[in-house]
């Protein structure tokens, strides 16, 4: 047996090394997929939620939209004011007890993680939304776009640009957050870790090495993030085509230069 | 006499109690350029975007052609859309897309052009524009004066008959307003049909056929440039023409 710390270290990874690579790669799984679909949600509930009453929307037409803004605020409501591990609890037992599912746990921690994630999407997409200027909803009206049009081609995009950054938070407290699932024993990282630990009562290592992993997992994640932002916003330069003493030339300017270029124009 | 393109009967309308106008009546026929002009709060703009329909009349008609586009089920909104375009005080361009694709855009998901020609279009109103060497800059890597002058290439893609200009040089530094009425004036001298709300007196005195005074919610004085602007008969005209001043 070993005895200094490190040499526990050493062995516990050769030990249980396989063991912490599958429930990294689950709760990878678990927090990737439940990050995109309560995205998906989101997005779908920000949607409903801007549309507008269009002139002379139906009574049946209004009544249904505004039952479905009830729902919506019910729903974000529930799963925001409660704690995900408690949802986890609830929905697992009890559509085990009462709806006679029996859930595969990896399902279930998908399902739990995507409709939480969801409720605090909806409302980060809505600021995204809102965060893109009304002139543009007004001018893409204005050349006879329709709503969806409008929202697919020219708000969205913008908006899940804006978004982004709060977009990578959730991600990260996923990946985290994914732990508590360890009470309906799914097999993530924390849940192997608790299993490792028992066998020698080496806690202490164990979960050292596991906070290692999971500040491995949150750095590489949110590195990669900010790179993926980058990419989106393009270079801060731009090309000219065609100089006038050579059409197919190219000129690259900055903000600047483009002012500068700008009074020429003028002055001609 | 020419061919009316816009017709406004007795148009109304509130922002909850409050009455923005009262009673509209007012034509502008096929290449006429009408500039609205008048205080703030008069309801200039509320008038050019009651037209493009970016708010509700209450009441009265907008007739296009004959048509009036708030009862007429045959109207074909999206394609009235593009026929009337609209430049804003705060350009609006679209700041996901460069240039070209600002102009595009529109083309492609309005009128179902092709992307060739939608690119072959736009290419052509931004060199009218003077900007079809910046068409890979972003909205926000251009500053006002510019970005108008898209503004304008954008609406120009769509082929309208119509164009209405919201204060289309309040928000652009001194400096660069000139190119853009430089542009404006440019497309009434081929005939292009403009409403423009404006407070640059020197540009409705030299291209308006015809200047219509706001105040309140109604039309208070309209004429040819030289009535209402060189011997306006209202109270308030006067007031306001020496304001500029």
């Amino acid at each position: 047996m070993p005895t200094t710390f490190f040499g526990w270290v050493g062995f516990l990874l050769e030990q249980y090394g396989g063991l912490f690579l599958s429930g990294t790669g689950m709760t990878l799984l678990i927090a990737l997929t439940g990050t995109i679909f309560g995205f998906a949600i989101g997005l779908l509930v920000a949607i409903v939620r801007t549309i507008e009453i269009p002139r002379g929307m139906g009574l049946f037409k209004r009544a249904l939209r505004k039952i479905a803004h009830m729902l919506i605020a019910v729903y974000i409501q529930i799963f925001r004011g409660t704690p995900m591990i408690v949802q986890a609890m609830v929905i697992y037992y009890g559509s085990m007890q009462y709806l006679g599912i029996d859930m595969e746990r990896t399902v279930a921690a998908i399902l739990i993680i995507s409709i939480n994630t969801g409720a605090y999407m909806a409302e980060i997409i809505r600021g995204g939304i809102i965060s893109v200027d009304k002139g543009q909803f007004e001018a893409a009206h204005a050349i006879g776009m329709t709503h969806w049009q409008t929202m697919t081609t020219v708000v969205l995009p913008q908006a899940i640009r804006n978004i982004l950054p709060s977009v990578g938070n959730e991600l990260i407290v996923n990946i985290k957050d994914s732990s508590v699932l360890n009470v309906i024993s799914v097999s993530e990282l924390f849940f192997q870790a608790k299993s490792a630990a028992g066998t020698y009562y080496k806690y202490f290592e164990v979960f050292f090495i596991i906070a290692v992993i999971y500040l491995i997992l949150t750095v590489t994640v949110s590195r990669i993030l900010r790179f993926v932002e980058k990419k989106m916003d393009g270079p801060d330069n731009y090309v000219i085509c065609g100089s006038q003493s050579d059409s197919r030339s190219e000129i690259i300017v900055s903000k600047e230069q483009e002012k500068e270029v700008d009074r020429q124009w003028q002055s001609k | 006499m020419a061919e009316q393109v816009i017709e406004i009967r007795d148009l109304h309308k509130a922002f909850g109690s409050h009455e923005v106008l009262k009673g509209i009546d007012f034509t502008a026929s096929k290449g006429e350029v009408v500039c609205i002009i008048g205080s703030s709060g008069s309801g200039k703009s509320t008038l050019l975007r009651c037209i493009n329909l970016l708010e509700n009349p209450d009441k009265g008609e907008i007739r296009y052609h004959g048509k009036d586009i708030l009862t007429d089920e045959t109207v074909n909104m999206p394609q009235y859309h593009a026929k009337v375009g609209m430049v804003f005080q705060q350009f609006n361009l679209f700041g996901n897309m460069n240039v070209l694709e600002n102009c595009m855009t529109g083309q492609m998901k309005v009128l179902g052009r092709s992307r060739e020609e939608s690119m072959e279009n736009a290419m052509k109103y931004l060199r009218k524009v003077g900007m079809e060497a910046y068409v890979g800059a972003k909205p926000r890597q251009l500053s006002g004066g510019p970005k108008q002058r898209v503004a304008i290439a954008r609406t120009l893609a769509m082929d309208p008959e119509v164009i209405l200009f919201d204060e289309p040089t309040s928000a652009l530094d001194p400096e660069m307003v000139g190119e853009v009425l430089a542009v404006m004036q440019n497309l009434a001298q081929e005939g292009m049909t403009m409403l423009v709300v404006t407070h640059e007196m020197g540009f409705a005195r030299a291209v308006a056929s015809k200047v219509v005074f706001m105040d309140q919610g109604v039309i208070a004085e309209e004429g040819t440039p030289d009535e209402v602007l060189g011997s306006p008969k209202h109270e308030r005209l006067q007031s306001f023409l020496r304001s500029m001043l």
